[in-house]
Order: C-alpha cells, then sequence, then structure tokens
C-alpha cells in the first residue's frame, strides 16, 4: 500500500518550488513569447526532472532518458556544435562586408563577460565557476552552455536559464542602459548605408579565413568557430542549397527541442534551490548590462576621432552582443523613436552579426586562458 | 614566462580573472581585427580583380 503513495511522500517543497519554476519558464514562453523555443521545454524539463523519484533522469541504476540526451548531448557538447552549424547556416555577414568597421563592436560588447567574471570573484567564486557565470555575458546559448559544461557542470542549470532569458529580455535591458549613456543627440546620429555588392567568393572565403585564423589564434575555440563556419560556409556556397535549408530548419528545430528539455533536467531541486542559483541569475544581468556599456562607450570612444559627418550612432555599439536579430530590432526601433526616419538598420545588423563572431571568440580565448591560470 | 605563469597561479582568483579578462579582451579584438583586414583586403582585391559579381 505504502508503495501506492510513494509519489506522494517522495515530495517535498523543494520538488514544489521546482514545479512552480518550470511553470514561471513556461508561462514566460507562452504568455509573453520570451524565447519559446527554448524556455518552454526547459521549464518542462525542470518539470519532469522533479517528479518524484526522478524516473526520467536515473531509476534502479538504470539512466533515465533524459540523462540518456545529458550524456549524449550535453556532457559531450554534441548539442552546441549542432546548433552552431544552424546558426552559422542562418547568418549572413553581407552587412557585415558592406561596413566591416562594426566588427569592433563584436568585441567591445563581450566588456560584460570580463566584467562579471572579476565581480564573480570578488563575490567568492573560483576562476573557473566566475568564467562559466561571465560567459552569460555572451548572449549566446549554445557558448554559454559550452563553456560552462568545461568549467562549472554543476551551475549548468542556473547558467543556461539565465543566458536564454536574459536574451529576451534585450528589449528591456538594453534600452536604459543605452539611455543611460547617450545624449538625445547622439542617438540622433544618422549613417548613410550603401548598398554594394558582395562579391560570392569573398562570401566564400572568409568562413575558411576565419576558422583558420581562430584555429592558429585560440585551438581550443575550433570547435565552436569551425561547427557556425562550416554551417555559414554550407550556406554561402551556392551550391548546398537543400543541406542549408536543413540545417536552418530541420536541424535546428530537433537539436533546440532536444537542448531545451535536456538543459531543464539540469534543474534539480539539490542543485539549482540555493542562493548560489539567485546569485548567478543576479550576475547574468549584470553582464548584459556591462555588454550594453561596453558597445556604446566604445562607439563613444571612437566618434572622438571622427569628422562630424562620420559619426556613429553610439547606440550601434550595444549591437556588438550576440543576441541576433533582437538587439539589431531594438536598437533600430530606438533609433526610430528618437527620430522619425532615422534608419540604422543595416549597420546594426553588421555589429551584430559581429557580435556572434565575437561571443565564440570570447568563449575561446577564456577556454585557453583559464586553465592556463588556474592550472 | 613559466614563472609568470607560476605566479598567477598563486595569486588570488581576482587577480587571475583580472588576467584572463585583459587577456581575453585583446585577444577578441586582435582576432577580429585579423577579420576585418582580412575583409578589407578582399575588398580591395575584389575592385581590381575582373571577375568581380
Amino acid at each position: 500500500m505504502q508503495d501506492v503513495f510513494i509519489g506522494f511522500s517522495a515530495v517535498g517543497w523543494r520538488e514544489l518550488v521546482m514545479f512552480a519554476v518550470g511553470g514561471a519558464l513556461i508561462w514566460l514562453a507562452v504568455r509573453k513569447e520570451y524565447e519559446p523555443m527554448l524556455l518552454l521545454p526547459i521549464g518542462f524539463g525542470a518539470i519532469l526532472v522533479n517528479l518524484p523519484l526522478s524516473v526520467v533522469w536515473e531509476h534502479e541504476g538504470a539512466a533515465g532518458f533524459l540523462k540518456v540526451l545529458y550524456d549524449g548531448g550535453i556532457a559531450n557538447e554534441l548539442f552546441p556544435i549542432l546548433i552552431f552549424i544552424a546558426v552559422g547556416a542562418m547568418i549572413d555577414f553581407g552587412p557585415l562586408f558592406k561596413n566591416p568597421a562594426m566588427i569592433f563592436f563584436g568585441a567591445a560588447a563581450q566588456l560584460g563577460i570580463f566584467a562579471t567574471m572579476i565581480i564573480a570573484t570578488l563575490l567568492g567564486f573560483d576562476l573557473k565557476a566566475a568564467a562559466a557565470i561571465g560567459i552569460i555575458g555572451a548572449a549566446d546559448g549554445p557558448t554559454a552552455i559550452y563553456v560552462a559544461n568545461k568549467f562549472a557542470r554543476d551551475y549548468l542549470g542556473p547558467i543556461s536559464v539565465a543566458a536564454y532569458s536574459y536574451m529576451a529580455l534585450v528589449p528591456l535591458i538594453q534600452p536604459p542602459v543605452i539611455r543611460m549613456l547617450t545624449t538625445k543627440r547622439e542617438r540622433t546620429i544618422r549613417m548613410t548605408y550603401h548598398e554594394t555588392g558582395v562579391p560570392r567568393w569573398l562570401k566564400i572565403l572568409f568562413p575558411i579565413s576565419v576558422t583558420l585564423v581562430a584555429g592558429f589564434v585560440a585551438p581550443i575555440s575550433a570547435p565552436l568557430v569551425g561547427s557556425l563556419m562550416f554551417g555559414n560556409l554550407i550556406r554561402e556556397s551556392g551550391v548546398l542549397e537543400r543541406l542549408s535549408q536543413t540545417a536552418q530548419n530541420e536541424l535546428a528545430y530537433l537539436v533546440t527541442l532536444l537542448l531545451g528539455i535536456t538543459i531543464g533536467s539540469s534543474m534539480r531541486a539539490d542543485k539549482f534551490l540555493n542562493v548560489t542559483t539567485l546569485m548567478i541569475l543576479g550576475m547574468g544581468l549584470v553582464a548584459f548590462v556591462f555588454d550594453t556599456a561596453g558597445g556604446v562607450l566604445f562607439a563613444k570612444l571612437i566618434n572622438l576621432f571622427l569628422p562630424t559627418d562620420k559619426k556613429i550612432n553610439p547606440m550601434i555599439g550595444a549591437c556588438g552582443i550576440s543576441a541576433f536579430p533582437m538587439s539589431a530590432r531594438v536598437i533600430q526601433k530606438m533609433a526610430a523613436e528618437e527620430e522619425r526616419g532615422n534608419i540604422i538598420l543595416m549597420h546594426a545588423i553588421g555589429a551584430n552579426v559581429s557580435g556572434q563572431l565575437g561571443s565564440i571568440i570570447a568563449g575561446g580565448m577564456v577556454l585557453a586562458l583559464v586553465p592556463l591560470v588556474a592550472g | 614566462m613559466n614563472i609568470d605563469v607560476q605566479s598567477l597561479r598563486e595569486a588570488g582568483a581576482t587577480v587571475q580573472a583580472a588576467f584572463v579578462s585583459l587577456g581575453g579582451l585583446i585577444g577578441v579584438f586582435s582576432t577580429l581585427a585579423v577579420f576585418y583586414l582580412i575583409i578589407r583586403a578582399s575588398e580591395a582585391f575584389g575592385r581590381r580583380s575582373p571577375t568581380n559579381e
């Protein structure tokens, strides 16, 4: 008789709280449409893994289906890599080729990663955990998962949730930071855009060159950069249209589906419900704020050296984060609100795709440097 | 260099994080600068190339 009610007796308040957390993520996905493709599966995964006895994870010594997915897709970093192939197939570097200077905003807006890493160490985290937390500032889910899995597997759940949640909240996070750091006059700066053709060979050569350079500068970043650029090469080659479409659609959707629910399975009550999780969520927000500030301030710095008619709208700097294309859309909306008819979208997209490059290079740098100094 | 790395390994986590941050930012800027040069060089080459589309 006792076995019949074991489900009720095996659940505690912590599991009930996790059901609420999972429910809140599903609510955000359905009601607010915040990254629904990720937050809904993550929320449901969090509910599943906290059910009594956690059978979906492990039962009577046998791995449950979520543990099988975790071992086969997260622990060995397969899912983030597959997502990168899909993302690479979706990226059009055209706007960047037309205004290559935008690439530097992709570097400046990684400031949040490093600032947060320092803050995390001040709060008592060791360097590897701090690096994993800082990488939330990459504003790039797969990179965050990849680095967290290498350095702080116990924090994978909160780091992933923070990364995807704040990416969804970019329209709320970036505008106040930008307004605080810029004047109305700066926000109304207009930028000319010249529509020029980009030779096909450049589009093909670029992913190969990027892979080679990144492979030499930070060899440990090769899986991240290589998979992203492989996807992009498939897209730009012009001879693999079906593979490109498959990567952009079927592969992206299938892996996203499995990635989300598997990440959710890392949110077990005993590991997730603690002060550390709250600290990680707080520092994730700090990372996004510093990213935005880094990009905007860098643009203002550059403007000091540019003639009046060549000045950059500093809001463009905020697009250097990897949240594509949301950040570019947010900035264009802000520009149009500040002055009707001010179109800076293509510059913003150029900076935004640079952010995708910058985030994986920053991830590679962290992966290379942290073991060097942490031993 | 080995001595420097050794002293970093013995330093506190915040000092280590500051080193990683400095090195990381320099690394990201320099790598993207190389990509910038690749694009610019390709443009220059493309302008001279008769097969430019």
